[in-house]
């Protein structure tokens, strides 16, 4: 796509004997048959004219991405509770998707803004989340979703979001502000050794230093004795034990210094050290709660509704307002907002989330539907057996939650950690014992401090954080979101990788498999309009294949029936031709079939390549499918073994013998039924597209509909991995010479000061080379940088 | 004399300056400011 593409754009000649010239749809970019100023769609006709009325033409000049066609909003947003402030304002937080570039995000908000009844908006350009604060009274919530979905951005109601953890931030500035007064002061002190300082000044010095470090030592430094502490009543040497250690030993030491007045501290040590490990802290806990934030949207929904028969009329309310015994009309291409037994009608429903399998099911009087399933053709009466958290998805779901509570999963343990500690502590006591013997208790305690500020392992403890908050970000950005830090390194030994088929190495949805381009090119201009999963299909297959939408006059759209209207003045219908197929006919007597069904994602095969390139890891395909689809689609994605007709307990239970053999196990999956899969794998990772539930069982969640993040994830754990094993090494060797220096008696609190933050320098720049390595790698296997392309 | 210890008076004012840029910040972060690093910037661009 070319940057700047404005309405005049676009305009290609085709070959000779075509004579309708092609053009851009001006709004979204589609290709259609016509002259210019021809939109491909209804939706992208009113898109372009409320940004226009709105005075906000610029957008068209400005903007790097097309919009995507707009697909009309699901679900009733009037039934949302709304939580009416007291000057009649109500507030909503809204996540929006589809937003490509900045200048959808200026003209998403500019519309909103310039919206009657609208007070305030704010709209992320980075996690495309808005805030809305509008005047109920003037204003429907449903108009404010409208104008949002009729740009063609699809909004969801988010959830209040938790008070962010500025904690740590806050004791960040503290100890910076002390640490930087500390060491102007202690320069001053280490000038003094040289010209000779009247005893008063160094007092004076002292003193403030003292002051300054006390709340460091005290406060700032909290987190490390809490977590030193339950490290301890766990009986682990936790790597915060000799920094607990350190600090109150550097702590006490200068207030006894500077009570007795003799002698030298290191305060200007202490309160680096403090600093330099709350700021990998917070960088740590940025990433992880950035990437936690992510999926958790992605976990968000449209408000679900339905419509209840009252009499003879028929009334949408939302799901909750559903109760067990209503009537609830279906119509095609609907979600089912309830579980209930059919009483009238038949059709086709698809249950993948729930089942796993993309293929509808025939369903009729007395069959059992379940909320959540879609009714891809037909028109069913359904009395509600079941509603909200009753339904059978719920309780799913329900449960998949208590068993992720349950199992803890081992995660990333830190050998050096305990080894490193128990050293220290053995050196720091038997240096104190040595000169104690040797020369006397004030040169034993002195050396004893020198060498427990020295071996003090801020390098150590920093380069874990700061490798797993580079490795994180990387990861997300190309894709691959991750809850936490011990998620990703715990990727980076992952040898099997198991993939469900249907909406993971599938792309789940509903897609034409095989038609004529003749056939596909009629059928797209009859159902360019329809909001229907068949016709959506049936467009996006002629978009994708490069065939321009042509005109159609007299549409109509039966629901349940089909679609009828003239193309190339001829009439044609399309009539459903049983499960995964449609019939195109023609009024002269052309019949056309088109197949419709799950098919493998086109970029699936290179991403099974890109795992397996190595030779290091194992990939398999687990599905709940007959062993010929599951053969099939096992080939057509470059896997070698496959497993199938497999229950959801047996997923799990395939994993864990996989797990018994001493292997590592990553998950991907989709679905509700995945669920004790992702739960019970060493690394579980969602597909965004998926359901919710699976999504906040899941270590990691999928944000675009492609595994290749895969790729990009286990290189961002294998470059965060190496980084620490590297740091860890150089801060080892580092450590052996500066604690030998230091029990040989020969640290003084100058060369202390400057012999840290050598040491944490060098992990900060390891830490730094991790993304340049993700990227680097990740160009080699073909996946976009990032920036090319926004959530 | 007195001169001489312009020091003991001065250094407590510089630190004492200094810790009101620290309340300041820590201000700043109670209020939020820190939350969202990422669109400030952008929104520059466009308006």
């Amino acid at each position: 796509m070319s940057p700047r593409t404005s309405r005049k754009s676009g305009n290609v000649p085709v070959e000779a004997e075509a004579p309708p010239r092609i053009s851009r749809c001006p709004h979204c970019g589609t290709p259609v048959e016509g002259s210019e100023d021809v939109f491909c769609c209804s939706g992208c006709e009113m898109a372009a004219a409320i940004i226009r009325s709105a005075g906000l033409d610029s957008y068209y000049l400005q903007r790097e991405a097309f919009p995507p066609r707009p697909e009309g909003g699901g679900g009733d947003w009037d039934a949302v509770p709304l939580a009416v402030r007291e000057d009649g304002m109500a507030e909503i937080r809204l996540q929006v998707d589809g937003l490509r570039c900045a200048s959808c995000v200026w003209v998403t908000e500019n519309v909103l803004q310039r919206t009657e009844g609208v007070e305030e908006v704010t709209l992320s350009y980075a996690t495309g989340r808005a805030r809305v604060r509008w005047d109920p009274e003037r204003l429907k919530l449903s108009e404010v979703a409208g104008r949002i979905s009729t740009l063609g951005y699809r909004p969801r109601i988010l959830g209040e979001e938790g008070a962010p953890d500025t904690d740590l931030l806050v004791r960040l500035g503290v100890s910076a502000f002390a640490a930087a007064n500390i060491m102007m002061l202690s320069a001053a002190l280490y000038t003094g050794w040289l010209g000779g300082m009247h005893p008063r000044y160094v007092a004076l010095f002292q003193w403030i230093s003292l002051a300054l470090a006390a709340p460091v030592a005290i406060w700032c430094a909290e987190p490390f004795f809490v977590a030193a502490v339950s490290g301890l009543r766990h009986r682990v040497l936790h790597m915060d034990l000799p920094i607990a250690l350190g600090v109150s030993v550097l702590f006490v030491h200068a207030a006894v210094v500077t009570v007795r007045g003799s002698g030298d501290t290191y305060l200007d040590s202490m309160g680096m050290l403090v600093t330099l490990l709350l700021a990998g802290r917070v960088l740590e806990s940025r990433g992880r709660r950035r990437a936690a934030e992510a999926a958790t949207a992605l976990a968000a929904t449209a408000p679900a509704t339905g419509r209840r028969r009252v009499g003879t009329a028929v009334e949408v309310v939302t799901a909750e307002e559903l109760v067990p015994g209503d009537l609830m009309d279906v119509a095609s291409g609907e979600e089912l907002a309830a579980d209930g037994i059919v009483t009238a009608g038949r059709g086709s429903v698809r249950m993948a989330l729930l089942t796993g399998e993309a293929e509808p099911v025939e369903v009729g009087p007395e069959s059992r539907v379940v909320a959540g399933s879609v009714l891809m053709e037909g028109f069913l009466t359904v009395r509600v057996t079941a509603v909200g958290r009753e339904t059978v998805l719920q309780q799913m779901a329900h449960q998949l939650r208590l068993s992720a509570d349950r199992g803890v999963k081992p995660v990333f343990t830190d050998r050096i950690a305990p080894w490193f500690t128990g050293a220290t502590l053995t050196v720091a006591v038997a240096t104190f014992a040595g000169w104690y013997l040797a020369v006397g208790m004030e040169k034993a305690l002195l050396t004893s401090v020198a060498v427990l500020v020295v071996a003090c392992p801020c390098a150590l403890a920093l380069s874990r954080p700061l490798a797993a908050a580079a490795g994180l970000g990387a990861s997300a950005r190309r894709g691959l979101l991750f809850r936490s830090g011990d998620a990703l390194l715990e990727m980076g030994a992952v040898d099997v990788v198991a993939l469900d088929k249907t909406g993971t190495v599938t792309a789940g949805d509903l897609e034409v498999v095989a038609s004529d381009p003749q056939a596909l090119r009629i059928a797209s201009g009859l159902e360019r309009f329809s909001s229907h999963p068949i016709g959506r299909a049936i467009t996006r297959a002629a978009v994708d294949g490069g065939i321009p939408l042509p005109e159609a006059e007299e549409v109509r759209e039966e629901a349940g029936f089909g679609i009828s209207g003239k193309v190339d003045g001829r009439e044609w219908e399309i009539r459903s031709g049983g499960p995964g197929k449609v019939v195109l006919r023609g009024k002269s007597g052309e019949v056309w079939t088109i197949l419709l069904g799950d098919r493998v994602r086109a970029d699936s095969r290179s991403a099974v390549e890109g795992i397996m390139a190595g030779g290091g890891r194992e990939v398999v395909l687990i599905t709940g499918d007959v062993e010929g689809i599951a053969a099939r689609m096992a080939t057509e994605a470059g896997i070698l073994e496959y497993q199938a007709a497999f229950t959801p307990a047996m997923k799990a239970d395939w994993i864990k013998a996989r797990q018994d053999e001493g292997r590592t196990v990553l998950f991907a999956g989709d679905g509700v039924n995945d669920g004790p899969g992702l739960a019970r794998a060493n690394v579980g990772v969602a597909m965004g597209t998926g359901a919710a539930s699976s999504i906040l069982v899941a270590d990691g969640v999928i944000s675009v509909p492609s595994l290749r993040p895969l790729l990009a994830g286990f290189s961002a754990a294998n470059a965060a991995k190496r980084s620490i094993r590297q740091n860890q090494l150089r801060s080892i060797v580092y450590n052996l010479g500066a604690v030998t220096v230091a029990a040989a008696g020969l640290v003084n609190p100058l060369v202390a000061a400057i012999l840290m933050p050598l040491s944490s320098g060098m992990v900060i720049l390891g830490a730094s080379r991790v993304e340049r390595a993700v990227a680097v790698e990740t160009r080699h296997a073909g996946i976009p940088a990032p920036g090319s392309g926004r959530r | 004399m007195i001169e001489m210890d312009a020091i003991f008076f001065l250094l407590p004012i510089a630190v004492a300056l200094g810790a009101v840029f620290a309340i300041l910040f820590v201000i700043a972060v109670k209020r939020g400011q820190f939350e969202d690093l990422d669109d400030p910037p952008e929104r520059i661009l466009k308006d």
